[in-house]
């Protein structure tokens, strides 16, 4: 069993980010950027309104329990899911929206692997829960009150990537 | 032996990079999407491998490792978990269970294949005697050689071919080249420094993408010790310095499972041609005279029965020519083909020297052949024996 680190602001923000680049650069050959850290906006979209999202979420539960949405704009989710099952944009309108949903469900499914296996490793043991995903435009995301919320945001060839993070506190 | 492949795992997206992954090598690839179906499937099929996922909905992979190792009938079957589920003390848990490896998302197809390989004795798609390549088609040749005279003059000697010949100077060179994309042939220099040949060999060989790529060693021709010593550790053919560009040729096309009768027989127009080249080595007769009969046969099943065989082109005759002729007029006759030949002053003349080839009628170019022989109708031979 591995000492138990603190989990910190600073410990989940390096997780993620390693969890994204990780990702993106073994799947989809992209080199996302570290952009910025979000504030909680309390009933307000993390993205811009107009543009329709594809949000995969995935949980983990164990020692350290929380969700993490990773929000992408439609056009990047078509683009990575060409990309990593190797279609064309013409096979991929084909083969419909399922193909998306469950290509960015196991991208987040591995993104979220990614962060959460580091916690296990800070002697945080955690397990993973199934895929989900989300779709539509200006919608927003409200935490229950026990949860605490991070927000990152990521560019990554000229698209906005949002990773949002809800752990739950120690209570 | 094509080998089985089961993946089970809820994500569509990674059935579908497994099947990519695993499309250039000869398995036949079986998916499942949860625990249950890998159970039923592996009961069904007898897979040679097993890649499995950890969090699925009905069946976890864990579960079904576990009914997997306990059953008598399946437990034998090797698994590799793709999974996104790390953490040491998970991987070690599942681990004791029974797998053969572990690999944890994200994943290269890469990374997967050389794991699997390691399980699985995995054969490229192309590989066995179905290969029908011909000389025709493009090819990658990769020359790993020091001196930069030699690359050239194979580069020069080749360049008739529609093969793309690399060179490169390195052993480091060479690894990169090969990761980049996989080449058809590859010629190493056993004068590399430091026994760099025989290691880059050895490298060649446990990389699943190049293990049955034919690979030439180039050495000077007194180096008899270094030449025992490829062909100790396998080396495909040994060429010797300085090179014999014909010779060479002939040997990437036989390591390569080439089709090279488009060198001897083509159909132009109505009629089949079969040309024997300017060099007429005991290689090229006998290469030639292999195609002979199946070529013929394959121009009669196709409707085409009239043949001229062109010899304007060799200087001079010798027994091994004269035979093989004998031969390809002798099929015709068997075929009912009609045939004309095609020669020049010099091997007019010389046929004029000999008992068996005097009577030999021929024609001074292949246009004044070709327009003789469409007018010809009846005859099965018009050529006098």
């Amino acid at each position: 069993m591995a000492a138990t680190a603190e989990i910190t602001e600073a410990l989940i923000r390096d997780n993620i980010n390693r969890a994204v680049s990780d990702v993106f650069k073994t799947m989809l050959g992209r080199t996302p950027t570290f952009c910025s850290q979000g504030e909680s906006l309390q009933g307000k979209a993390l993205a811009p309104s107009d543009r329709p999202q594809v949000v995969g979420t995935v949980g983990f539960i164990g020692d350290c329990n929380g969700l993490i949405y990773l929000h992408l704009d439609l056009a990047f989710a078509k683009a990575c899911t060409c990309h990593l099952l190797g279609m064309t944009d013409k096979e991929l309108e084909l083969a419909g929206d399922e193909v998306i949903n469950d290509a960015i469900g196991e991208l987040t499914n591995m993104t979220v692997g990614s962060f959460k296996n580091a916690l296990c490793d800070a002697g945080y043991p955690c397990k993973l829960t199934i895929p989900s995903i989300l779709r539509g435009t200006n919608f927003s995301i409200e935490p229950i009150s026990s949860a605490v919320r991070h927000i990152y945001y990521f560019d990554c060839a000229e698209h906005r990537v949002i990773a949002d993070i809800l752990m739950k506190s120690d209570e | 032996m094509r080998y089985k492949v089961l993946t089970v795992d809820d994500s569509k997206t990674v059935r579908i990079i497994v099947k990519k992954a695993f499309k250039p090598f000869d398995c036949e690839i079986f998916e499942a999407a949860n625990g249950v179906e890998g159970l039923a499937v592996a009961a069904k099929e007898s897979p040679d491998l097993i890649l499995l996922d950890v969090t699925m909905p009905v069946m976890d992979g864990v579960e079904m490792l576990t009914k997997l190792k306990s059953d008598p009938a399946l437990k034998g079957i090797p698994v590799v978990m793709l999974t996104a589920e790390g953490g040491r003390d998970n991987v070690l848990k599942i681990a004791k269970i029974g797998v053969r490896d572990y690999l944890v998302k994200p994943f290269k197809e890469d990374v997967l294949i050389e794991k699997c390989s390691r399980v699985i004795d995995l054969k490229p798609m192309n590989e066995g005697p179905a290969k029908a390549k011909s000389i025709l088609d493009p090819a990658e040749l990769l020359i790993v050689e020091d001196k930069p005279a030699i690359v050239q003059q194979i580069q020069e000697g080749l360049k008739h071919t529609p093969w793309k010949i690399k060179g490169v100077s390195t052993q480091a060179e060479a690894a990169d080249q090969m990761s980049k994309a996989t080449p058809d042939l590859i010629m190493v220099s056993l004068s590399l420094p430091e026994e760099a040949a025989f290691t880059l060999f050895r490298l060649i060989r446990t990389n699943v993408k190049t293990k049955y790529t034919p690979v030439f060693a180039l050495v000077v021709k007194t180096e008899t010790q270094q030449q025992q010593q490829a062909q100790t550790v396998g080396f495909t053919a040994i060429i010797t310095k300085p090179i014999d560009t014909l010779d060479l040729e002939s040997k990437i096309a036989k390591a390569m499972n080439l089709d090279t009768s488009q060198r001897y027989y083509a159909i132009e127009g109505d009629m089949m041609v079969m040309r024997l080249p300017e060099h007429c080595s005991p290689a090229v007769i006998a290469e030639a005279g292999a195609y002979l009969k199946p070529k013929f046969a394959e121009a009669v099943d196709a409707g085409f029965n009239k043949v001229v065989i062109d010899v304007h082109q060799i200087k001079s005759l010798h027994m091994g020519i004269i035979k093989l002729l004998f031969q390809a007029m002798q099929t015709c006759r068997e075929l009912a083909m009609q045939f004309v030949l095609v020669g020049n002053a010099q091997i007019i003349s010389e046929c004029k020297g000999f008992e068996d080839t005097r009577g030999w009628t021929f024609y001074d170019s292949l246009e004044e052949a070709k327009t003789n022989l469409s007018k010809a109708v009846g005859s099965p031979a018009l050529a006098s024996t």
